[in-house]
């Protein structure tokens, strides 16, 4: 090795040795997150807290339970609120490929805060308080959330193909959107089918 | 020839006007209630929408003021929890005010409002706090790295230079060898 090769080699370790003790004060000006993907969960447990045992055949005044929860990876603290809706077969679900929530009317929600990387889970009860049958179909009339009674005055017809009247229980997903400085529709949804027995 | 005429007002008998004043005032506390309460509705309706419209806006800006917090740098899981208090009551007061229960829906929109401010303003301290943190932090690091930049050029210049001039002693104390050619 002649001189220049070694002059070489000395600014080169000189730079590395001048990056090493200028990262204290570089790590404080310059974001070094890895910028992964940002998206948030929803689920629904069933009453033993697994994935398990959902309520599917209920009856007048029995009451079931489930828990919804959400987790956030979003990268930074969020603000969501889920809405409970009820629906029967005709009735419409959000639109997934346009981003579009149910316009149905909430009966109930949970308004919360997340923290980047933490969930948030909460036990929801409900029971159908009034229903009765007419002919091939049948008529919801009230139903208790969190022991709050709904009026939802809902018919459903009788589903030949799956044999039984059918509902359903289903949770939208909003998200604090800091653009609009509004709650807006986070496009994710889960449903519970109910097959009423009276 | 008998006259025929009016009687005024004077001519009424007394009894008459007591009567009268009994009836109206009968009539007027069956009929009271209907429009009093009418009235009370809506504007027990209006207070409770104005106090949920309040209570959203001082979520907002406790969120805000928590995430302003958060970024910079400080530990804003207490914020977060009573936020969540303040969540439940909104959600709570949007319920209630959907079922027309609005005595309810006002009183959970006030205590909403209430923690949403005491956040709001805790969050807007704590930014501060971090902030000032943030800039004493990066104070300490800029001087760190900038006496270790200087000593390492400075150290950097010293070597090269020791390590340069015993190189070209060693290259000037060599002897040229003779190597004998065969021409």
């Amino acid at each position: 090795m002649n001189l220049e090769d070694y002059r070489a080699l000395f600014a080169t370790v000189s730079l590395v040795l001048i990056l090493v003790v200028a990262f204290p004060a570089l790590s404080a000006v310059v974001s070094f997150s890895n910028g992964g993907e940002r998206f948030s969960e929803l689920w629904l447990l069933g009453p033993n807290h697994m994935a398990e045992g959902y309520p599917f055949n209920v009856g007048v005044g029995e009451e079931y339970s489930v828990f919804v929860g959400v987790g956030n990876h979003m990268g930074c603290s969020e603000y969501y609120v889920v809405y409970v809706k009820f629906r029967n077969q005709t009735q419409p679900l959000p639109d997934i490929n346009n981003s579009k929530p149910s316009p149905l009317p909430p009966l109930y929600e949970f308004q919360f805060f997340v923290a980047d990387g933490e969930t948030w889970e909460s036990l929801l009860m409900f029971e159908i308080l009034g229903a009765s049958v007419q002919d091939n179909s049948i008529f919801v009339g009230n139903i208790s959330i969190n022991d709050v009674p709904f009026s939802v005055n809902g018919f459903s017809m009788w589903d030949s193909e799956n044999n039984g009247f059918y509902y359903q229980l289903f949770f939208e997903l909003w998200i604090y959107d800091d653009v609009s400085s509004s709650l807006r529709y986070h496009n994710r949804f889960v449903g519970l089918w109910l097959n009423m027995t009276v | 020839m008998k006259k025929f005429g009016i009687k005024g007002l004077h001519d009424v008998d007394i009894m008459s006007v007591s009567k009268l004043f009994l009836l109206l005032l009968i009539l007027f506390v069956f009929a009271a209630p209907i429009f009093v309460s009418g009235a009370f509705a809506a504007y027990s309706e209006n207070t409770a929408a104005s106090a949920i419209d309040k209570a959203e806006a001082a979520v907002v800006s406790a969120y805000e003021a928590v995430l302003g917090a958060e970024q910079a740098g400080a530990n804003v899981s207490g914020l977060l929890a009573r936020l969540n208090v303040a969540g439940e009551y909104l959600a709570n007061g949007h319920i209630w005010h959907g079922l027309g229960d609005f005595e309810n829906a006002t009183r959970f929109a006030n205590l909403c409002y209430d923690i949403g401010e005491e956040v709001r303003n805790e969050a807007v301290e704590l930014k501060n706090e971090a902030h000032g943190l943030w800039v004493w932090n990066l104070w300490v690091r800029m001087t760190i790295s900038m006496v270790g930049v200087v000593s390492v050029v400075f150290l950097s210049f010293l070597v090269w230079r020791s390590f340069k001039r015993r190189y070209q002693r060693r290259v000037l104390g060599m002897k040229p060898e003779v190597v004998s050619g065969e021409s």
